[in-house]
């Protein structure tokens, strides 16, 4: 027994018939650089996250001017519009929006989280690239009309987008245009949140759940440069001017877990709002969505006459939490106004973010929290807006169940690093208690709702692995040496109660042969020769104790079995695994 | 899930409702080329024009961005001018939610914020716009100056000092000599508020060392410098401003007041009637230019008196303080002619045996006599203001002396 030789299949070129002319001839005499023959597909993939980054950063600034100027024109240049408008604007917006959606671009609707997903796991990178432009303009007049929805989804969405028809015109392999999305799903997040390292974690953590080398190097290369272009457009300020925060005495951090306990309940309270109404109201005739937004757009607008605050993305609102310029009565008025609000904006169908909803929620509900336990206990000498900034993070690991995102989204946007500590408690708590009384997380709930079964990452994350130690046996033959002569193999194979015998190099490598072909071999060889004669040159495969059942199996190939080594001295085996171990290992895994 | 369709020349799958295969090159159009490097000279075009789309697209609508802020920047101002600073806080309010990196906006917002004096509710805001503003310019005197004001409002010492500094050593964009002034004279008025006297005469005496030529200037250090102690420095200050304006009620008031805690009664006196002629209604001068004439009518020491107008003047005075004992004993509730522990019946004692012989006949003749009974209507001053507070009229006129004299002399 021995592994035959591996000939890596013919991959036959896509592209290989250039079209004689002009245009090539020229291309010769520039000696052009980049051609399919020079540019490997690998530099290509990575020449092209820093493009798509680049894309969609100025797509991402294009759309923020067009929601702010939206709005501008909506409601006029004052921080408070008449309620004339306040209630008109976003009625109105809504109606024209649901025609939009309805009539040129149904593919917008739902996350755009889910979207890519959908795009890496079923639809092999494919966004079309009308989803783009229907994004851009849907969630431009939706956001800038008031409903409450966030520019973040959209822009994440509009990035995979342009990636995925960049990827396709491009004709990369099926494999890279699948991994083309989220390349530039992050340059979108990054764009939109000017903040590039919780991107490419959001990416990461959420839409491919792990990642190589070569995926990363284009995940950060699209972010970095899609942020470059926006500061270079819109400048480099922080979204939110960030409170100056110190941790006194580590007995605060207590109160630090009762924001995070608030945010785990009203975490849950939201997405239990949004997973029961949603598939309601999807489920009504379809000359109701037309009404929808608008019916929505109109409650929003009858809350936004007493506070504005909760139409919009409400960044600078946010802002001025954290700046103490609201009571915390206001304060965890606004938080409940906004759950009720970015609920019915979005589950009316309505295209548009839930980050930066999430955002405002945990900003005032940590203003809330604050501003109480200040009242109770005015020792505590963490300001209300470190509780706002440390209750985004709270909603967002909540809600959106993304914990790690969470924390170095926090990290990111305020450049204190003192803040970890109640950030990490915090979004911990509310964590595990939105995991606890809501199993399937926001965006696999969404996806499932709309007749999709995405990988969810959150569950991966939980499953626990099979491993070769739970499948292999312990081997009750003997080990033969490699220059040893076959007659002496042969008795002690006999001696033996397996049906095989290992034979090993006295280098850590190890080879196998049954009983049958060890009598046959020895018949038509001498009995003196040596065993390396009648082995095969290539040595078996081997695998660790700690290896996944999957590697095993991989590496199984059409073996009977495979030695298991220690991975500190591969002279010492461990076991044996065959297929027929690693069949009952799962079927007891369960 | 999607349904999906099979493409017919590559056979990969792909989604319904796609008129193409986003794989296969087969039905495409003129636009999408056939070659990967001619596609690619195409993005970069492309990318150059969105940069130049986007370019002025963002250039355009900061243009909006900027008119607007500017428009309501100007509101504000006017609602500041008019006494609004609640509408000048939603005016700057909106104008920085255009133009967020404005810091002339930003420092109006945080002036008007600490106008509308909710210190719990606005000061952090203003706080916060300050240091982000400090960051930037350190030396900025208007900022240091709001932040110490917003220090001294919340009582944090060594930040108010700190940003005082700031503001009297930083740089102003105009009147810089004039603002660091009112800088400093506003540190002086919060040590005092403090009663950080010495670090207040301090600052007074740097103060004064640059003055200009301003009797009203002059004479405010002057005023201050007198709560301070600083009669000297505070002196100079009032006959420099004397010297520009020698009718100046305030100035002759205050150099005044300078004679008299320098136990220069004469010269007190003439300042004070001198003041008092120009502003009769100076309160305090008056008080001082009649304890001044009492000091000056009562005092038997003088080198110019008589033996008949000394005598008179000791028999005066020892009458008046033994009047002022008992006064003060009944305002105590001290039988003085009880036998007891208390110094007022102790001094009352002494007295007595000296009462017969405290008479102008006696006195006139015999300076031992007279140094006596002065040294017991000190004691019985001295004791009783110990006792019963400050006198007024004759008896702070003998108290004065007293102190003058140090005491009885033994």
């Amino acid at each position: 027994m021995s592994l035959p030789p591996v000939t890596p299949p013919v991959v036959p070129d896509e592209h290989p018939h250039p079209v004689p002319g002009l245009w090539a001839e020229l291309r010769r005499r520039l000696g052009w650089a980049v051609d399919g023959t020079t540019l490997k597909e690998t530099q290509l993939f990575l020449l092209l996250a820093v493009i798509i980054g680049l894309f969609s950063g100025l797509s991402v600034v294009l759309f923020r001017i067009a929601i702010d100027w939206t709005k501008l024109l909506a409601f006029g240049s004052g921080l408070t519009a008449p309620w004339t408008r306040v209630l008109l604007v976003p009625t109105i917006g809504g109606l024209v929006v649901a025609y939009l959606v309805i009539r040129f671009f149904p593919r917008v609707r739902g996350s755009g989280v889910n979207q890519t997903k959908a795009a890496v796991y079923i639809f092999d990178g494919y966004i079309p690239f009308n989803t783009v432009i229907g994004k851009f303009i849907t969630c431009g007049l939706a956001i800038g009309t008031g409903q409450s929805l966030g520019p973040e989804d959209p822009s994440l969405q509009m990035g995979a987008g342009i990636a995925s028809a960049l990827g396709r015109r491009l004709r990369l392999s099926r494999e890279k245009v699948r991994l083309i999305a989220p390349v530039g799903a992050a340059a979108g997040l990054a764009a939109a949140f000017n903040a590039p390292i919780s991107a490419v974690i959001f990416v990461i953590e959420e839409v491919i759940g792990n990642w190589t080398a070569g995926v990363l190097g284009a995940i950060v290369l699209s972010a970095v440069s899609s942020v470059v272009v926006t500061r270079w457009f819109l400048g480099d300020q922080a979204l939110f001017r960030i409170p100056a925060y110190h941790l006194v005495h580590p007995a605060e951090l207590l109160a630090y877990a009762a924001l995070g306990v608030m945010g785990g309940v009203s975490s849950l309270a939201f997405v239990k709002v949004v997973a029961y109404a949603r598939p309601r109201l999807k489920a009504l005739p379809r000359w109701t969505q037309y009404l929808q937004p608008a019916l929505a757009g109109l409650l929003i607008g009858i809350m936004g006459i007493w506070f504005p605050q909760v139409m919009g993305a409400g960044y600078g609102y946010i802002d001025q939490a954290m700046h103490d310029q609201f009571t915390w009565q206001v304060l965890a008025l606004l938080a409940m106004f906004k759950i009720i609000s970015t609920s019915l904006s979005f589950v009316s169908g309505t295209p548009g973010g839930m980050f930066a909803p999430t955002l405002f929620i945990g900003a005032m509900l940590g203003g809330a929290v604050g501003g109480i336990e200040h009242h109770f206990f005015p020792w505590l000498t963490g300001s209300v807006g470190a509780y706002a900034l440390v209750g985004m993070g709270t909603l967002f690991a909540g809600f959106l169940r993304v914990p790690l995102t969470s924390v170095f989204m926090i990290l990111e946007v305020s450049g204190n690093y003192s803040i970890i500590l109640p950030v990490m408690i915090s979004n911990t708590i509310a964590y595990l208690i939105s995991r606890q009384y809501q199993q399937a997380p926001l965006f696999d709930l969404l996806s499932r709702q709309d007749g999709m079964d995405l990988p969810s990452m959150e569950e991966r994350r939980e499953v626990v692995s099979v491993h070769v130690e739970d499948a292999m046996r312990a081997y009750q033959g003997v080990v033969l040496n490699i220059e040893g002569s076959v007659s002496s193999a042969l008795v002690s194979a006999d001696a033996s109660s397996e049906g095989f015998v290992f034979v090993e190099d006295g280098g850590g490598k190890w080879y196998g042969i049954t009983k049958e072909e060890l009598h046959r071999q020895s018949k038509q060889w001498r009995e003196r020769a040596s065993l390396r004669s009648l082995l095969s040159p290539v040595p078996l495969p081997h695998v660790h104790p700690d290896h996944d059942l999957q590697e095993a199996l991989r590496r199984l190939g059409d073996l009977p079995f495979l030695p298991v080594v220690n991975r500190a001295n591969f002279r010492k085996l461990e076991g044996v695994v065959g297929l027929a171990d690693i069949l009952r290992a799962y079927r007891a895994a369960g | 899930m999607e349904p999906e369709q099979q493409c017919t020349k590559c056979g990969r799958k792909y989604p319904w409702g796609q008129a193409q295969c986003p794989f296969c090159s087969s039905s495409e159009g003129y636009l999408w080329p056939q070659r990967r490097d001619t596609f690619l000279l195409m993005i970069f075009v492309l990318l150059v024009l969105m940069f130049v789309t986007t370019g002025f697209t963002v250039r355009v609508y900061h243009e909006v961005e900027s008119g607007l802020a500017q428009d309501w920047y100007t509101r504000g101002e006017e609602d500041l001018r008019a006494g609004r600073p609640q509408d000048a806080l939603t005016d700057f309010r909106t104008s920085l939610s255009y133009s967020h990196d404005n810091e002339q906006h930003q420092l109006r917002l945080a002036q008007a914020l600490i106008l509308t004096g909710h210190r719990e509710k606005t000061g952090t805001e203003a706080r916060t716009y300050l240091l982000n503003l400090l960051e930037h310019e350190p030396g900025n005197g208007t900022v240091n100056l709001e932040l110490a004001r917003l220090a001294a409002r919340d009582h944090a010492v060594s930040d108010a000092l700190r940003f005082y500094h700031g503001a009297i050593y930083g740089e102003w964009a105009d009147n810089a000599i004039v603002k660091r002034r009112a800088a400093r004279l506003e540190l002086v008025q919060f040590l005092l508020d403090f009663g950080q006297n010495d670090s207040a005469r301090a600052e007074l005496i740097a103060l004064a060392a640059d003055l200009p030529p301003d009797p009203v200037l002059q004479t405010k250090v002057g005023t201050l410098l007198l709560r301070v102690a600083g009669y000297d420095d505070a002196s100079k200050l009032f006959r420099l401003a004397l010297t520009e304006d020698p009718r100046m009620p305030t100035a002759l008031a205050g150099a005044g007041e300078c004679y008299f805690k320098n136990r220069d009664y004469a010269q007190a006196e003439r300042y004070l009637t001198r003041a008092l002629q120009r502003d009769p209604h100076l309160e305090h001068a008056a008080a001082m230019r009649d304890t001044a004439q009492a000091v000056l009518n009562l005092d038997p020491f003088n080198r110019r008196l008589g033996n008949l107008e000394r005598a008179r003047r000791a028999a005066l005075a020892f009458d008046s303080a033994l009047t002022r004992l008992q006064h003060c004993a009944s305002q105590k509730g001290i039988d003085l002619k009880a036998a007891g522990s208390d110094p007022l019946q102790a001094l009352y004692a002494e007295t007595t045996d000296l009462q017969p012989r405290a008479k102008e006949r006696y006195l006139r003749s015999d300076s031992a006599l007279l140094s006596q009974v002065m040294d017991a209507a000190f004691g019985i001053e001295l004791a009783s203001a110990h006792a019963c507070g400050e006198p007024k009229g004759e008896d702070l006129a003998l108290l004065l002396m007293a102190q003058e004299q140090g005491g009885p002399r033994q």
